[in-house]
């Protein structure tokens, strides 16, 4: 542990399966893996290799069969449902394929949902969802509703909504999955800067070698252990 | 309250299945409430008649007998009783009218002491008592029928072989307690009318209303005249006015027992709507609740949520319903058209039960949608294509 006291992320001899009628199907498989505050990691691998489970496992989402999960140097194990929700709503940040923004919201309310379960009184959170939507360039469209925005603007909404309040990890699933070239851009861009600038651990999985490449470390998964990756061939095979 | 913009948000994202939800709950509550109110204002106008110690005097056969008309003054020479009154139900047709209104035979010189809480001007009252052929109207049913004092009122006998030229004396009020939809008439003018075609039903009241000194009374009183005509040709059975109106009720069938279920039933058909309306808005919104979970919404939050929207949805159809209910009896006055139910209005009472009952259909309703919403898993959730 005092190795890697510096740790944001420790995944320690992680295993988790799946039941599938009765049938026990692993997806990863006694995993350590320690990622330093400040990193930005991308993890790649084939559909099934146990990418999202990482992800949801470091989240808080889902539980291992076995090992510890610490985050922030929070034991996530031992949290009960109730507290491990109110641990998500402190420390992390999500930004997904889908954006999953809430239709019915403008892009400022939905940057100030998760600042609801925070103590903040409402003019402060208008400010802290403002200083969020200024970070990723769309202030001007705070009052916009989500299907007035592009993709490329919705997932900044949503990469603002997961700074809103200011988290210690960023956890991206294919945050450019569903967008074109430019767009796609201009959010690895964004998570760079918020990386380099603002010192926020970022954990993202992705299929694109290229939005890899802007990464500083690159962690590849195959049937549920990480294996050395060879961006270059990987690429080639695109 | 930091939530509200997000609940009333959800609630208007489907307007038009909102609005159908709502406009169901606010239609049938809208008929629960009416149904409801027949039977509280009921309620109320016979516990507002029971501060006047009235009591009925009815052939134990029921309202289908008689009573003899001396029946009366031996009544009122009972301990007890300070003031007894012959009441005669004509049911004669007025006019060309197809529908009949309450017309009784009685004694204009105490029927205002048995009935005090009815109020007509003494010269009125005086000049009614001493025209043989005069009569005495509700203030509702002079208004709605257009009656002045000094009409002549032609009744077409149905019940009685015989017809009555009336001549409105008077007209009486009272507080909505009282039902103003009435007309009073000498009973001699009737008796005289039927001794003439030597008719059976001469000499015999439909009922004596009398009143006693107080309530402590009563019970005794009952038991005195029953006992006092036990033997007689036309045994009696006395009721207080409470009873005497429940009857009426009972004639109809268990009118209570059909309102009750008619409104579970409605209550139920709408838990159903609602249910099935928040279901659908869940099963819809079911990425959208795993991203408030994993953002770190607790299921809680979720379930306060969903049972929110639940809530006001009810709420709101409560709150149009019921006050369309009480607002249209209170703005529109149907006396006109329905003769004999100008008593009726909705109780401020029975509007906010209504309410109530509307924002507990919302709860109850949503409980297990938003239970289920609550216990959404995120992994699930999220990988749920929209």
């Amino acid at each position: 542990m005092s190795d890697h006291a510096d740790s944001v992320v420790q995944l320690l001899n992680v295993s988790k399966g799946f039941f599938r009628e009765k049938i026990e199907i692993p997806v990863l498989t006694n995993t350590t893996l320690h990622i330093p505050r400040g990193d930005f990691v991308a993890i790649m691998g084939p559909s099934g290799s146990g990418k999202s489970t990482l992800l949801n496992l470091c989240a808080g989402l889902d539980r291992p069969t076995t090992g510890r999960v610490i985050v922030n140097g929070q034991d996530l194990g031992e949290l009960s449902e109730a507290r491990l929700s109110k641990w998500r709503s402190e420390n992390l940040g999500f930004i997904f394929q889908m954006y999953n923004l809430m239709p019915v919201l403008t892009a400022q309310e939905n940057v100030e949902l998760p600042l609801l379960l925070t103590p903040l009184s409402k003019s402060e959170r208008r400010k802290h969802a403002a200083a969020s939507l200024r970070i990723v360039g769309l202030e001007d469209r705070a009052d916009h509703l989500p299907r007035q925005l592009s993709g490329g603007q919705e997932q900044r909404v949503a990469i603002a909504r997961a700074l809103a309040n200011d988290p210690v990890l960023l956890l991206a699933d294919e945050p450019t999955g569903n967008l074109d070239a430019a767009s796609a851009l201009e959010v690895l861009d964004l998570l760079e800067s918020l990386n380099a600038q603002f010192g926020t651990t970022v954990i993202m999985v992705t299929h694109d070698p290229k939005a890899a490449r802007r990464a500083k470390r690159l962690l590849h998964l195959e049937k549920g252990t990480f294996v050395q990756a060879d961006l270059e061939a990987l690429e080639a095979t695109r | 309250m930091k939530y509200v913009p997000l609940i009333l948000r959800n609630v208007s994202r489907n307007k038009i299945r909102s609005l159908f939800t709502g406009a169901s709950i606010a239609v049938s509550l809208f008929l629960v409430v009416v149904l409801y109110s027949l039977l509280m204002v009921q309620d109320e106008m016979a516990a507002g008649a029971e501060q006047y110690n009235r009591v009925a005097v009815q052939n134990v056969q029921g309202l289908t007998g008689n009573l003899p008309i001396a029946y009366v003054d031996r009544i009122r020479k009972l301990s007890g009783v300070r003031s007894a009154i012959p009441m005669s139900w004509f049911g004669g047709r007025y006019s060309d009218e197809k529908t009949t209104f309450a017309q009784f035979g009685t004694d204009p010189r105490y029927t205002f002491d048995v009935y005090e809480d009815y109020k007509v001007p003494p010269e009125q009252l005086k000049a009614w008592q001493a025209d043989r052929t005069g009569c005495i109207v509700g203030s509702l049913i002079a208004k709605n029928k257009g009656w002045k004092i000094g009409d002549k009122l032609p009744l077409k006998g149905d019940i009685y072989p015989v017809d009555l030229e009336l001549t409105v004396r008077g007209i009486y009020d009272g507080p909505s307690s009282t039902d103003r939809e009435m007309l009073w008439f000498h009973f001699d003018y009737l008796d005289e009318a039927l001794k003439k075609k030597n008719s059976p039903m001469a000499g015999n009241a439909g009922i004596v209303m009398l009143r006693a000194t107080s309530a402590g009374k009563i019970p005794e009183l009952i038991e005195d005249i029953e006992r006092a005509f036990a033997s007689s040709d036309a045994p009696a059975k006395a009721l207080t006015e409470k009873q005497f109106g429940q009857q009426f009720m009972e004639m109809a069938g268990n009118v209570r027992g059909f309102i009750r279920y008619t409104s579970i039933a409605v209550v139920v058909a709408l838990l159903c709507v609602a249910a099935n309306t928040m279901a659908m808005s869940i099963r819809e919104r079911t990425r959208e609740i795993a991203l408030l979970k994993a953002i770190g919404f607790s299921r809680s939050t979720v379930l306060g949520l969903f049972l929110s929207e639940s809530v006001l949805i009810g709420m709101l159809g409560g709150v149009v319903g019921a006050m369309s209910a009480k607002l249209l009896f209170e703005l529109v006055d149907f006396s006109k058209a329905m003769t004999g139910m100008g008593w009726f209005y909705v109780p401020w009472s029975t509007t906010l039960a209504g309410v109530g009952l509307a924002t507990a259909i919302g709860l109850i309703s949503g409980i297990i949608p938003a239970w289920r919403a609550a216990q959404i898993s995120v992994v699930d959730g999220l990988r749920r294509i929209a």
